[in-house]
């Protein structure tokens, strides 16, 4: 049972030391979920909610945890140099047993010696010796004791060499395992520094995305005021476009009351254009019948400056025929004169003039119608002339008027010209308008069809700006929840950042850990070495003493036999009995010596055993602590995969913050550059992150790769 | 005309539209007044001397002689020469251009009622055709002896 203890103790050793490296993979692997973690929780920083903030509990809860394995960690290196201690000490136990053994083995060569001593003393004896049969027998019973004793020592030195050897083979492996745990050890160290430098530079960007998060923010804040500004101006052109509608349905009636009074101006354009043409025919014959005036005028005048010349001849005549008139009135006085006288002297002469009277008579009433006559012919010479006269002054008035009726004809002829200018131009103008009105007329029901269209297209804007605005507004909540939610990631990625910080400050912790794991480790691999070294010698030895406690079990089988050949020859050995006493005397000292270094044996032993139990208790500790680590590694796993399913949401809540930005993209393409800009930035992250983790799982990798070459080796 | 008993040619005159009647007996001439040379110092009546066949006769105007106003001569103005006794006055009238036969019961005395001096100068009233003819008694018109104190008796 002695030798039973360092076995189970090595074992032991063997199984803290590997699970001290699935510890350390298990750490590695934490390192890396932590790494994935962080690589997540990076890949989720672009719109996290509150859920980052049970994040941050979580990853702040997670690094209580660690902190309680670091403080555990610290204590499994105090546990384990309390091992290396107790390995130490067990390790001196063992020389000190392995001193004994020697001694042992020394003395059992002695004892060999003895026993050839007294087998050739026995051989000398045997013949002698029957007395002794007896108490050969009991020698015999007591070497038969012996053997069985040796054998079980033997057996138990065989079982020990072979839990020496088994030791060996595990403080080799421990060797080994310690060195490439030292290994692993300097990769974790390696990869804890990149990790380190990984977080370092994660945290930088962390940091960095942090500012420009909260550029974001701000410009997350300036896109929501300007699209509330767009928002109300897109409520102001929602009223403008409803105006434009109502306007547009104004505009429809005023364009088809325009159309209708632009068909009755066509109408009206097209009569006035008949009643222009009409105008400027009447006004073109106007202006033929004024010149014809105007030469009539013209004839008129010549005929009543023909007709006043006429008149004054006439005059001129009747003057002459007045003067003629006057004469023949002189003449018919005269005559009437003569006839008076004539008859006068008739008288005077009586009878005889009778007939001379009468004629006188006849002659003086000749006369007188002669004077009558010409007194009707003066008057009506004079009345003549009177007439001529107001032929004259009439002619003359005539052709003054005939002179103005030419002039007035000429400027009614002139202004005729002028209006049938003006009537041309009238009717130039009115054709213009006419065509201009046609053409109004197509415009106008073009614009009657374009204002429906307007109309229409308006309304269809005011109800789309409708949609838009209302669009709009739900953007603008978007916006404001967008920028609640920049303002949290901000948030979140300020505390990302302190997270990160920590995580760094952590991961300083890990590497300084690491660094006195390391440290530990090369300290327990030179004590393992020096073990290794102890247990080698002591398998060396105890190879030896197997080999010695063989021989000296064959010897003690031959002893045994030759001691029944001796008790049968035990008669024939009397002779040599003495000396055999003095032997087996000597034997017995040597065997009480042997017992007394056996009992140091087992002095030794037990002090072993204590150290071992000292170890085994150490160890218990060390795995009750282990497994409280194990315990805080689940719960790290427990806290890992709830941070995961944290993370989960928030990738899910990130998904649809990027449905939301992509629905927000469509509407602010100014996010979107922001966003791009995020996202490379957050790309530079993840491809950071990814470098870090890269560094990591290869690190990893390779320590498994290295731990699977000595897997490999070994079993080479 | 047969010459009946009591029955007087008359040469008629007119003065101021008045028809006067002289008989013929006593007329020289009838002749167209010319020319009438005035008279220095000859009463109004007396228009001037004229030619009448060789011999220089007075000129009476009749229009002044019977209180009517002058009037220019013209061509039917007449002279009408009177021989009363030898002695030859042409009298000035407007016109004279009949030569009649009155009887004389057409004639009749000049009625009372005419003033003395009208009633001096007339020697009847002869009616022919409806035509009232004033018959003159010529040695009163020739008369003109009285008239210097007649002139002087009445207003000029």
């Amino acid at each position: 049972m002695k030798a039973t203890d360092p076995q189970t103790t090595n074992t032991n050793l063997f199984a803290e030391i590997e699970l001290t490296r699935n510890q350390g993979v298990q750490v590695g692997e934490a390192a890396e979920t932590i790494a994935r973690i962080a690589q997540e929780v990076a890949e989720g920083s672009e719109s996290q909610t509150r859920l980052l903030e049970a994040a941050a509990s979580l990853s702040n809860e997670m690094t209580a945890s660690m902190s309680e394995s670091t403080r555990q960690l610290d204590s499994i290196a105090a546990f384990v140099e309390e091992i290396v201690s107790s390995v130490n000490e067990s390790s001196a136990s063992i020389e000190e047993v392995n001193g004994n053994t020697a001694t042992l083995a020394s003395d059992l060569a002695e004892i060999v010696t003895a026993v050839e001593e007294n087998a050739r003393s026995i051989g000398s004896v045997t013949a002698t010796t029957h007395g002794m049969a007896t108490s050969a027998e009991e020698v015999n019973g007591a070497m038969t004791e012996i053997a069985a004793s040796i054998k079980n020592v033997s057996q138990e030195t065989s079982s020990l060499t072979d839990s020496v050897n088994e030791t060996a083979a595990s403080m080799e492996e421990v060797v080994r395992a310690t060195e490439s745990l030292a290994g692993n050890a300097d990769d974790l160290n390696v990869s804890a520094e990149q990790a380190s430098s990984s977080i370092n530079e994660m945290a930088a960007s962390i940091e960095e995305v942090s500012v420009i998060t909260e550029s974001l923010n701000s410009n997350v804040e300036t896109v929501s005021s300007s699209i509330e500004e767009i928002s109300r101006s897109i409520q102001s052109v929602a009223q403008n476009a409803e105006n434009i509608s109502g306007a547009a349905t104004s505009a429809v009636s005023a364009a088809s009351q325009m159309d209708r009074s632009l068909r009755s101006v066509a109408g009206i354009s097209k009569r006035a254009e008949d009643v222009t043409k009409r105008l400027t025919r009447e006004a073109e014959e106007g202006g033929s019948a004024a010149q014809k005036s105007i030469q009539s005028l013209s004839r008129v005048r010549t005929a009543m400056e023909l007709s006043a010349g006429v008149i004054r001849e006439m005059g001129k005549r009747s003057d002459e025929i007045g003067g003629i008139v006057n004469t023949i009135n002189v003449i018919s006085e005269r005559t009437n004169m003569l006839s008076l006288n004539a008859s006068i002297e008739a008288a005077r002469a009586g009878d005889a003039g009778r007939g001379f009277a009468v004629v006188a008579e006849e002659i003086r009433n000749l006369a007188d119608r002669a004077a009558q006559a010409t007194s009707d012919i003066a008057a009506i010479i004079r009345s003549l002339q009177e007439v001529a006269r107001e032929a004259i002054s009439a002619s003359s008035e005539g052709l003054r008027v005939a002179d103005e009726g030419g002039q007035i004809a000429e400027e009614g002829s002139r202004a005729l010209q002028r209006i049938l200018s003006g009537v041309h131009e009238t009717a130039d103008f009115m054709s213009q308008v006419a065509r201009s009105t046609d053409e109004n007329l197509v415009a106008s029901q073009s614009v009657v069809g374009a204002i429906d269209t307007v109309a229409a297209q308006s309304k269809q804007v005011a109800y789309a700006t409708v949609e838009q605005a209302k669009t709009a507004q739900s953007i603008v909540k978007g916006a404001g929840q967008m920028s609640k939610t920049a303002r949290e990631v901000s948030q979140a990625m300020y505390e990302q950042g302190t997270a990160a910080r920590e995580i760094v400050k952590a991961a300083q912790n890990t590497t300084a850990i690491a660094t006195q794991v390391r440290r530990s480790s090369k300290e327990q691999a030179v004590a393992a070495k020096q073990v290794a070294q102890a247990v080698e010698s002591m398998r060396r030895v105890a190879i030896n003493t197997s080999r010695a406690l063989d021989e000296q079990a064959r010897a003690s089988e031959q002893v045994s036999s030759e001691s029944t050949s001796l008790a049968r020859q035990i008669a024939s050995v009397s002779k040599a009995m003495s000396e055999q006493s003095v032997s087996i005397s000597q034997v017995a000292a040597t065997t009480k010596k042997m017992g007394r270094l056996s009992e140091q044996i087992a002095r030794g032993m037990s002090e072993q055993s204590r150290a071992s139990r000292d170890t085994t208790t150490s160890i218990d500790s060390i795995s009750k602590d282990v497994r409280t680590i194990s315990r805080s590694n689940r719960e790290h796993l427990d806290y890992s995969g709830q941070v995961l399913k944290a993370i989960t949401d928030i990738r899910n809540v990130t998904m649809q913050n990027a449905v939301n930005a992509q629905s927000l993209t469509s509407g602010a393409q100014g996010l979107t550059e922001r966003a791009r800009s995020l996202a490379e930035l957050m790309f530079s992250v993840e491809t950071v992150q990814q470098s870090g983790n890269q560094s990591n799982g290869n690190a990893i990798k390779g320590s498994r790769k290295r731990v699977r070459k000595a897997g490999n080796s070994e079993e080479a | 005309m047969p010459q009946a008993t009591g029955t007087e040619s008359f040469i008629l005159f007119e003065i101021a539209g008045t028809t006067y009647a002289v008989r013929s007996s006593v007329v020289q001439q009838v002749q167209m007044i010319e020319h009438v040379t005035p008279v220095p110092n000859a009463i109004p009546v007396v228009e001037g001397v004229v030619h009448a066949r060789g011999r220089v006769i007075p000129a009476l105007n009749l229009r002044v002689r019977f209180g009517f106003p002058k009037v220019p001569f013209d061509l039917r103005s007449r002279l009408v020469v009177i021989n009363s006794g030898g002695r030859l006055v042409g009298l000035v009238v407007d016109t004279a251009r009949e030569f009649v036969f009155i009887p004389d019961t057409s004639i009749e005395v000049p009625p009372d009622g005419l003033s003395k001096l009208s009633g001096k100068y007339l020697d009847g009233i002869a009616t022919i055709k409806e035509r009232l003819i004033l018959i003159l008694n010529i040695e009163q018109v020739i008369d003109v002896s009285g008239l210097e104190d007649m002139a002087a008796e009445l207003p000029s």
